[in-house]
């Protein structure tokens, strides 16, 4: 067909489209009313070595198509959390005592274990709302709402995002902001950083509770590069302000020579801690900057799913992830994917192992394992199918590892002995069923 | 202003992107479940809240957000 052709098909095409648009229908043609919900679900279960933290987990989510393209998604997440965590101290060649965060008794750790505090016991419910219709041909708009509420923590939130095509809808432009306002109520008050922990019945240093505000920007574009090849570029900017300390978290005081914390005599008839702990204290602001990246490509059936994000904050903490996964279609009904995750985090610029008594005391300062430097590894596979009805079923098991990294000079003494960064091994076990659709 | 180089890659990636794509009937692999950029969002929830309790960066993907005094 010569291209004079092809042009005059496209203009008598064009024509006939004006004429009835003229002509003028009966009714608008409207989009089909999905009339029936549609659920995503997953159990999970989240559970780390040396009896750390577990997780058991139940999200729904559930969505639903009205007339023109808006739909509703609404969503529930149910966590029980049981475990130890540990409380940041170091651990040391004879046993130590901390009092608990609700300040009403004490608990003893064994020589050479890692100072964990296993008096955390949480549930929590977490709810979101979404609703997001077309606006004219190109724009469609969204705005959600959030909320979460667990023993000690509360969350608020709101969202807006707005995105318009280009080109052919090959091209995606996106902006959206959320904020948020969360209260944390911790156990037994919320502790002044840089103090002492305190005797049992001595809840001086405790607030009843503090809130932290954030704010989160997001713009980013999407691009269909060709029939099996998708990509997406995003920047997020998200600023935390207020209390941003884990009040649960300490730093033990060490001696300069021997690295060995500093121990404190009990007096007859008192129960405290054994040795000097400061409670963790961090600035009241942090601006994350990320940079995502993600393409998908489809090859004979198979997909490649890879993300690459940077992330840099002004805690100093900069961080590399690459994400991939390999989804390979087994028959018709059901698939198998390979993941691979891994990350690296450089240490934020007040985390600390410990503090040397006598010395001046730094601003800011904490002993948090998530603050220090590490490597991450996740490494599992998904297994989905359908089932006779057809919905859709998945199974997935994965290991995840977290390695960090103590540099050898800033041991004191002693404390090369010790284990003071031990890795964490957690395993991920997630069930998914996919119905209604 | 570390704004300044992300807006212009945005600007080069959209200016290179306007002969790129395909006709909106080449669009059957791209329609497919598999094929959007977030496939599972259930999936891609738990892991975000997983990570944001472990690690010290969150979102990428969407909003940094919070919303847990995670241990």
């Amino acid at each position: 067909m010569s291209d004079k052709d092809k042009r005059t098909i496209a203009a008598t095409l064009a024509a006939a489209t004006c004429s009835l648009l003229g002509s003028g229908l009966p009714d608008p043609v409207q989009a089909q009313e999905d009339p029936t919900w549609n659920f995503n679900t997953a159990l999970l279960y989240y559970g780390e070595d040396d009896d750390r933290v577990q997780d058991l987990s139940l999200s729904i989510l559930a969505n639903r198509t009205y007339v023109d393209d808006r739909v509703l998604t609404l969503g529930v997440t149910l966590d029980g959390l049981t475990g130890a965590s540990p409380n940041g101290a170091l651990p040391q060649s004879f046993p130590q005592t901390f009092t608990q965060p609700s300040g009403k008794k004490t608990y003893t750790i064994d020589a050479d274990r890692l100072p964990i505090d296993d008096t955390f016991k949480d549930t929590r419910l977490a709810l979101t709302a979404n609703w997001q219709q077309p606006l004219g041909r190109l724009y469609q708009f969204n705005i959600g709402a959030s909320a979460s509420r667990e023993y000690d923590y509360t969350h608020f939130g709101i969202n807006s995002k707005i995105a318009r095509d280009f080109n052919r809808r090959n091209t995606t432009l996106l902006a959206g902001i959320a904020i948020a306002r969360d209260s944390i109520e911790p156990v037994g008050g919320a502790p002044d950083g840089l103090t002492a922990m305190a005797n049992v019945g001595d809840l001086s240093n405790r607030r009843n509770s503090d809130t932290k505000d954030i704010f989160d920007v997001v713009i980013g574009v999407s691009q269909v590069i060709s029939r099996n090849l998708i990509t997406q570029l995003n920047y997020s900017y998200s600023d935390a302000s207020g209390y941003l300390n884990d009040p649960y978290k300490l730093v033990s005081v060490v001696d300069g020579v021997t690295g060995e914390v500093v121990p404190i005599p009990q007096l007859p008839g008192s129960e405290g801690p054994s040795h000097l702990y400061l409670y963790e204290h961090r600035p009241d602001s942090r601006a994350k900057h990320s940079l995502y990246t993600q393409a998908k490509y489809h090859m004979a059936g198979r997909v490649l799913d890879i993300s690459y994000r940077y992330m840099t904050d002004d805690w100093e903490i900069d961080s590399h992830t690459v994400d991939l996964r390999y989804r390979w279609p087994l028959g018709g009904s059901s698939y198998i994917e390979p993941h691979l995750r891994l990350y690296s985090q450089t240490a934020a610029e007040f985390y600390s192992l410990s503090l040397v008594d006598g010395e001046t005391l730094p601003e800011y300062v904490s002993a948090d394992y998530r603050l220090g430097e590490f490597d991450a590894m996740t490494a599992g596979v998904k297994y989905g199918w359908q089932t006779g009805g057809g919905n859709d079923m998945s199974i997935r098991l994965e290991f995840y590892r977290q390695s960090g990294d103590v540099a050898s000079d800033v041991l004191i003494g002693n404390q090369v002995n010790q284990d003071n960064y031990p890795d964490l091994n957690a395993i991920i076990v997630q069930v998914g069923y996919q119905f209604g659709r | 202003m570390k704004v300044r180089p992300v807006l212009i890659l945005l600007v080069i990636f959209g200016s290179g992107c306007s002969s790129m794509g395909v006709e909106p009937w080449e669009r059957d692999i791209l329609a497919k479940d598999e094929m959007q950029l977030t496939s599972d969002p259930v999936e891609a929830a738990t892991d975000d809240h997983i990570y944001f309790s472990k690690e010290a960066s969150s979102g990428g993907r969407g909003f940094g957000g919070g919303g847990c005094g995670c241990n």
